[in-house]
C-alpha cells in the first residue's frame, strides 16, 4: 500500500469558490476550497445530495470556470477542458453512432494518434474493463453496467493524468452497482491512476477511497477529511468498515 | 424482437397486399352499389388502365417516360434543395448568430406554399424546366432546413463536453458530434421533403408541359377523363411510395445505430 502512494502532488486547488449569478440574486455554491491530491490517489468527494460536488468536479476538470481561486494540474493552471483529464459522466453519454471500439478510441483518434497504436490501446482497455467480444456492439445493444464500463475504458484510453468520475454508478441497479465498485477497484489496482470520484453513497465511498473528503451543504466547503487505510478488497460488513460508516454518516447529518 | 425470415417476408409483403386489396374491394363495392358510378370508375378499370399505360401511351409517352420526366424534374431540384436545407439548418442550429440573422427570413418564407410561387417563378425562370426546378427546390428546402435545425439544436450537451474533455477541437466536435447527432433528424426532413417535392411536381407541371405524371392529371382536366386522372394519381402514389421506401432503406443503413432494438 504505502509504496504505491507516491507523495507527488499532482492536482492542487487553491481558494476555489464558485458563485452563480441569477437574475435576482447570487448563489454561492462553493466556498473557498483548498485541496491537494497525490499521484495515484483515489479520492472520494462525498457529501449530501444537492451540494456542489458536481460543480466542484466540473471546476477541477476545466468544464466550468472558478469565480475565485485556481486549479493546477502538474503545476499548470486548468482553464479549459483538455485531454490530460478524463471524465466519466453520470449520464454515461456514449456516442450512440459509434461502436464500443469507436467510443473507446475516440480520444486518441481526435488527438491524431495513428490507427494501429490507438486500436491496440483501445483493445487493451476494452479487455481491461471486461468487454472483450463486444468491440463491434453499439451502445444501445448493451446493458447499463456495460455502457458504464465503456465510459470508463473511453476515459482510460486517453491516458489522462487524472480521472474524474461523477456518480458513475448512480443510474445502475444495486446489484450491478456493487459489481461495478469491485470492478473499478480491480481496474484501478491494475492500471493505477489518480481518481477523483464523486458519490453520495457512503458504502461506495468507503469501499473505494484512499481518502474521503466530506463536503458540507451549499455553499460547499470541506467539513472533514478521512484517510481510509482499511485493507483492500474491503468488506462491507467488517467492524472497522461499519464504524467508519457510522462516524461519517453522523458527521454528514450535522451538515444538513 | 427476433423473427424468422419467412415470418418477416410474410409481414412485409402479405399485410400491405391485404390492406390494398381490401381498399380496392371497398371501392369496387361502393361504386357498384351506388350512384357514385356516374362520376367514379371502378377500381379494376383504373388498375388495368394503369397497367396498360406502361405499354399504351397517354399523350405522347407511356407511363415509364412520364415518370422519368417527372423524376428528372424532382430529383435534381430535390438534391440541391436538400443540400441547401441541411447546410442552412445545421448552421442555424449550431451558430446562434447565423440563426439570429437568417431565422426571420426563413420564417417568412416557410409558410408560403410552393404553388404560391408559380407566377413569380415563371417570370424569373420562364415556362421551361427552370421554374419547375425552382418550385420543387422550395418544396424540399423548407422542411429539410427545419429538421436539420432541430437536429443541431438538440445535440446532447454532455456529448459535447465529453468530446472536449477527450481533446476534440471545435471543428472536430462539429464533425464528430453535431453532424452524426443530426443525421436522424435530417432523414426525417429528407422524407418529408421528398414527399412534398414529389407532390409539388403536379403543380409544377401545371405551368406548361407535355409530359410527366402531373401532366397526365392536368390534361385529364381538359378532356374530362376521370379514368386518366385516377391513373395519374395512381402513378404519383406508386412512385412516391417507392421513393419513400428507397429513402427509408438508405436511412436504415446510415442510422443503423439509431434503429437497433435493445
Amino acid at each position: 500500500m504505502e509504496q504505491d502512494r507516491n507523495l507527488d502532488i499532482i492536482l492542487k486547488c487553491e481558494n476555489v469558490s464558485k458563485k452563480f449569478q441569477t437574475k435576482h440574486r447570487t448563489k454561492e455554491v462553493i466556498g473557498n476550497i483548498n485541496l491537494e491530491v497525490r499521484k495515484n490517489e483515489f479520492v472520494v468527494l462525498f457529501g449530501p445530495g444537492q451540494c456542489g460536488k458536481t460543480t466542484m468536479l466540473n471546476i477541477l476538470s476545466g468544464l466550468e470556470k472558478t469565480t475565485t481561486g485556481k486549479v493546477f494540474l502538474n503545476d499548470r493552471e486548468v482553464v479549459e477542458p483538455g485531454p490530460d483529464r478524463g471524465v466519466v459522466f453520470q449520464s454515461i453519454s456514449l456516442y450512440p453512432w459509434l461502436t464500443v471500439m469507436g467510443n473507446v478510441e475516440y480520444g486518441p483518434k481526435v488527438r491524431g494518434i495513428n490507427k494501429k497504436v490507438r486500436k491496440e490501446k483501445a483493445e487493451y482497455y476494452i479487455e481491461l474493463v471486461g468487454l472483450k467480444g463486444f468491440e463491434n456492439s453499439y451502445p444501445n445493444q448493451i446493458s447499463g453496467g456495460m455502457k458504464q464500463r465503456v465510459g470508463i475504458a473511453r476515459a482510460y484510453c486517453n491516458e489522462p493524468d487524472v480521472l474524474f468520475m461523477d456518480e458513475p454508478f448512480s443510474a445502475l441497479d444495486a446489484q450491478t452497482r456493487y459489481l461495478m465498485q469491485e470492478e473499478i477497484m480491480r481496474i484501478w489496482e491494475k492500471e493505477k491512476r489518480t481518481v477523483i470520484f464523486v458519490t453520495n453513497n457512503i458504502e461506495e465511498a468507503l469501499y473505494l477511497a484512499d481518502r474521503i473528503i466530506l463536503f458540507t451543504n451549499c455553499p460547499t466547503q470541506i467539513k472533514k477529511e478521512y484517510v481510509i487505510d482499511l485493507p483492500r478488497p474491503r468488506d462491507y460488513t467488517s467492524d472497522d468498515f461499519l464504524k467508519l460508516r457510522e462516524e461519517i454518516t453522523e458527521n454528514m447529518a450535522h451538515t444538513l | 424482437m427476433i423473427k424468422n425470415k419467412t415470418g418477416r417476408i410474410f409481414e412485409i409483403i402479405f399485410y400491405p397486399l391485404v390492406s390494398i386489396l381490401i381498399f380496392l374491394i371497398i371501392w369496387d363495392v361502393g361504386v357498384k352499389n351506388s350512384e357514385l358510378s356516374v362520376v367514379m370508375p371502378g377500381p379494376w378499370e383504373v388498375v388495368s388502365k394503369f397497367i396498360q399505360s406502361f405499354a399504351v401511351p397517354i399523350g405522347k409517352y407511356t407511363m415509364v417516360y412520364h415518370i422519368l420526366y417527372s423524376l428528372m424534374r424532382v430529383v435534381p431540384a430535390y438534391i440541391v434543395g436538400s443540400l441547401a436545407g441541411i447546410i442552412l439548418g445545421i448552421l442555424m442550429g449550431w451558430y446562434p448568430v447565423i440563426n439570429r440573422i437568417l431565422r426571420p427570413l426563413y420564417e417568412l418564407i416557410r409558410p408560403i406554399p410552393p404553388i404560391a410561387w408559380i407566377p413569380i417563378s415563371i417570370v424569373w425562370f420562364g415556362i421551361g424546366e427552370g421554374s419547375k426546378w425552382f418550385l420543387i427546390f422550395l418544396a424540399a428546402f423548407v422542411p429539410i432546413t427545419l429538421n436539420a435545425y432541430a437536429g443541431a439544436t438538440t445535440v446532447d450537451e454532455t456529448l459535447i463536453k465529453c468530446s472536449k474533455m477527450l481533446g476534440a477541437s471545435d471543428g472536430q466536435v462539429f464533425k464528430t458530434v453535431v453532424l452524426p447527432y443530426s443525421v436522424p433528424h435530417i432523414f426525417t426532413g429528407l422524407q418529408v421533403g421528398l414527399s412534398t417535392s414529389w407532390a409539388t411536381v403536379v403543380a409544377a407541371e401545371m405551368i406548361r408541359s407535355t409530359e410527366g405524371v402531373g401532366w397526365i392529371i392536368i390534361s385529364s382536366m381538359d378532356t374530362n377523363n376521370v379514368v386518366q386522372s385516377l391513373v395519374g394519381i395512381m402513378g404519383i402514389g406508386v412512385v412516391g411510395f417507392i421513393l419513400a421506401i428507397v429513402m427509408r432503406k438508405i436511412e436504415e443503413v446510415l442510422c443503423r445505430w439509431n434503429r437497433i432494438e435493445t
